[in-house]
């Protein structure tokens, strides 16, 4: 009887770990689909750069150079990047004359990344020893408060928001490198 | 003539820093004079792992002789950054490897027109390296082989700065596409950082002497354009005797193993099914291994048997009184009777006249009018028992005297239940087969038994059903006709000399005690 048990938890084990890595697999071609897409529609917001209202919001360690990152962590802050992304883009951009249609579909397209990693999410938090702080995600949102600050000091002018479309295209080049931790 | 002399050494000295200071205030004054951000276009290649800007006025008709490339970051207030390989130059193209580290970056670019010393244009234009790179593919070889291709692209010995570690594999997807026919493969190798100089990939389990053509591209991130390479072409080496002989054995073994498998899946099924039965251990009579026996049986011996002879034996029977007036009163008396002979006539007292009146068996025994040639004449009664064919049981049946000669039967029993050794009257009816052939061995032990046949039913009779009424009635019949020498040729009623080799040799059969009769 004990031998048996042992050989179900084996197997279901086994299928679990196929399982899983076959939907990292598909999640992370998702994932890479949908940012060349989100990118490409941010590019398309047309608006004259200002170099004068260039800003430093001092990118993380862990989103431009994640050397040392776990699948789990990388999971998080991606779906932390696309979070605060979601929440800069609803907020005030009459200033800019972006065309709402192409806002409104980066944000839908956002939004797909995030449901398709929303069960991830919930395997990685649902852990029980998880606690945010032992992952990146607070050094990923300090930067968006960051960015939100720079919007809100500036008045949500247009000249702040091309500077925020910028890094914000910035960002989504480095979920590119991010989604590679993602592969089994 | 010596200041002369140190002025023309020292002049050649202060001439580049003056020139590229003065070129730098240039361009900052003229950026100072807001550039035009819709004059130009850049494009942006990597060829060869080399990051190639090039640019183009879209005011064809300004045409500076010379240019002079800078630029800044998107990412922090830095000012701005002029290209050192690119000042001054005539080409409209810039080599960026090992200037720009970034593919995450938007850079924004400023070129500068002169016609000798003077500004003719300024224009400025950003460009997000990720996105607005051109990949063009790069430079490869192919070696065909009996069953596969090396593929061989040609990696840098240095890979640039903006690809350097994870960003050549994050940025670049290589892709080898392999063509046969309308036949496309596609081959994704992985590349790192590290991947440099020559990089081979193998494209095997080909078909020898087949065409194939490769083509080699990096896949962009953009969704944007494919810069697929020219298409390679070899045709693959013819295979070996050797690989053709070995697939021959493979394939004989195949063949082999399934001529096998429908052999016994064949066997399995026809003895399932019952076509065939493979025993061990055979009967004698397919023991051939003692072969003088086989040729040469043995005759079984003779056994004895012993000769049976019918006798028939007319004996007339015993003829009752028939009195219909007086004892047709009792009709549902049954009462169990013994025969002279010691057999027992089977009671159906009553029986008869209940299933005269039940109109369902009359209409069970057929036709009466089909039966009717059959039938007994009720004047005539001998002739329908002397002649072969269809017992006066079925004519029975189908008589319409059937009533009358129930009564007749019923009165015959009440006579003979006088005249019965056995006979009480609280066993009333009780059942015998004697539809039997009783045959005796020639004996004298039975001229006290005589074996007296009817064709009385074993079990009680149905009076629903017909048959078995036809059987009870046939007694009835017979009895009813008085027939002077039963013949043996009727089949209900058996003659009397019947001979019976059980009746007689079996006192088990014919127990006349206690008036059943036991088989």
């Amino acid at each position: 009887m004990t031998n048996r048990c042992i050989l179900q938890m084996a197997l279901l084990l086994c299928f679990c770990t196929v399982a899983l890595s076959r939907n990292y697999n598909l999640l992370r071609s998702q994932l890479r689909s949908s940012n060349s897409a989100c990118q490409n529609l941010l590019r398309q917001l047309n608006g004259t750069y200002c170099r004068e209202d260039r800003m430093n919001f001092e990118v993380p360690e862990e989103i431009e150079q994640p050397q040392q990152l776990q699948k789990e962590d990388a999971v998080l802050v991606i779906y932390e990047m696309l979070r605060q992304t979601l929440g800069i883009f609803r907020r005030n951009f009459a200033s800019t004359g972006w065309n709402e249609t192409i806002v409104e579909r980066l944000r839908a397209e956002v939004h797909l990344q995030m449901d398709r990693l929303e069960t991830n999410v919930d395997e990685i938090t649902e852990k029980e020893n998880f606690t945010w702080e032992n992952t990146p995600v607070p050094h990923v949102r300090k930067y968006y408060a960051r960015i939100v600050q720079y919007l809100k000091a500036k008045k949500y002018s247009r000249c702040a928001w091309t500077t925020v479309q910028a890094e914000i295209l910035r960002n989504f080049s480095f979920l590119t490198g991010l989604l590679d931790y993602l592969q089994n | 003539m010596l200041l002369s002399q140190n002025a023309l050494a020292i002049r050649p000295l202060n001439l580049y820093p003056v020139v590229f200071i003065s070129l730098t205030f240039g361009i900052l004054h003229a950026l100072s004079d807001s550039p035009d951000e819709s004059c130009i276009s850049f494009n942006m290649t990597l060829r060869n792992f080399q990051s190639i800007l090039s640019w183009e006025l879209k005011n064809r008709s300004i045409v500076p002789t010379h240019y002079t490339l800078s630029y800044t970051v998107m990412s922090k207030p830095a000012g701005e950054t002029v290209v050192e390989d690119c000042i001054n130059i005539t080409r409209s193209f810039c080599d960026l490897t090992d200037v720009w580290e970034s593919m995450s970056e938007t850079y924004l670019l400023t070129v500068v027109g002169f016609r000798g010393n003077t500004v003719l244009v300024s224009c400025w234009d950003k460009v997000f390296v990720a996105l607005d790179m051109s990949l063009e593919p790069p430079e490869f070889e192919i070696v065909g082989f009996i069953s596969h291709i090396d593929v061989i692209v040609k990696f840098p010995p240095v890979i640039p700065k903006m690809l350097v570690g994870k960003n050549l594999q994050t940025y670049l997807s290589l892709v080898i596409e392999e063509k046969s026919g309308s036949i496309v493969n596609l081959h994704r190798p992985k590349i790192d950082g590290n991947t440099t100089g020559n990089f081979t990939y193998v494209i095997d389990k080909l078909i020898p002497n087949t065409n194939y053509c490769v083509s080699v591209y990096f896949e962009p991130k953009n969704l944007g354009k494919i810069h697929r390479s020219p298409l390679k072409c070899t045709r693959l080496q013819p295979g070996q005797e050797s690989e053709s002989s070995e697939s021959v054995k493979i394939g004989g073994i195949i063949t082999l193993f399934l001529i096998a498998a429908v052999f016994i899946s064949t066997i399995i099924t026809l003895k399932r099914i019952g076509y065939i039965c493979l025993r061990h251990d055979y009967p004698k009579v397919l023991n051939f291994y003692n072969l003088s026996a086989w040729v040469f049986p043995e005759l079984p011996p003779l056994e004895a048997v012993a000769i049976v002879e019918v006798i028939h034996i007319n004996r007339k029977k015993k003829v009752w009184d028939y009195e219909y007036g007086d004892e047709s009163d009792s009709d549902n008396e049954a009462v169990p009777r013994a025969s002279a002979g010691g057999y027992t006539m089977h009671g159906l007292t009553g029986l008869c006249p209940l299933a005269s009146t039940s109109s369902a068996s009359l209409e069970n025994c057929g036709n009466p009018d089909a039966e009717e040639p059959d039938l007994p004449e009720p004047g005539v009664e001998s002739e329908p028992l002397m002649t072969p064919g269809p017992g006066p049981c079925q004519s029975e049946c189908t008589d319409g005297d059937y009533e009358r000669r129930g009564n007749r039967l019923q009165d015959r029993f009440s006579e003979e239940d006088n005249s019965s050794t056995e006979g009480s009257e609280d066993r009333i009816v009780f059942n015998v087969d004697l539809n039997s052939v009783f045959v005796r061995v020639q004996d004298d032990d039975d001229a006290e038994v005589p074996p007296m046949l009817s064709c009385l039913p074993e079990e009680a009779v149905d009076l629903e059903d017909p048959n078995e009424m036809e059987t009870s009635l046939l007694v009835a019949s017979g009895e009813g006709t008085q027939p002077p020498f039963p013949n043996p040729s009727v089949e209900c009623l058996w003659p009397e000399d019947a001979p019976s080799d059980e009746s007689d040799t079996s006192e088990s059969d014919v127990d006349i005690g206690d008036g059943y009769i036991t088989r």
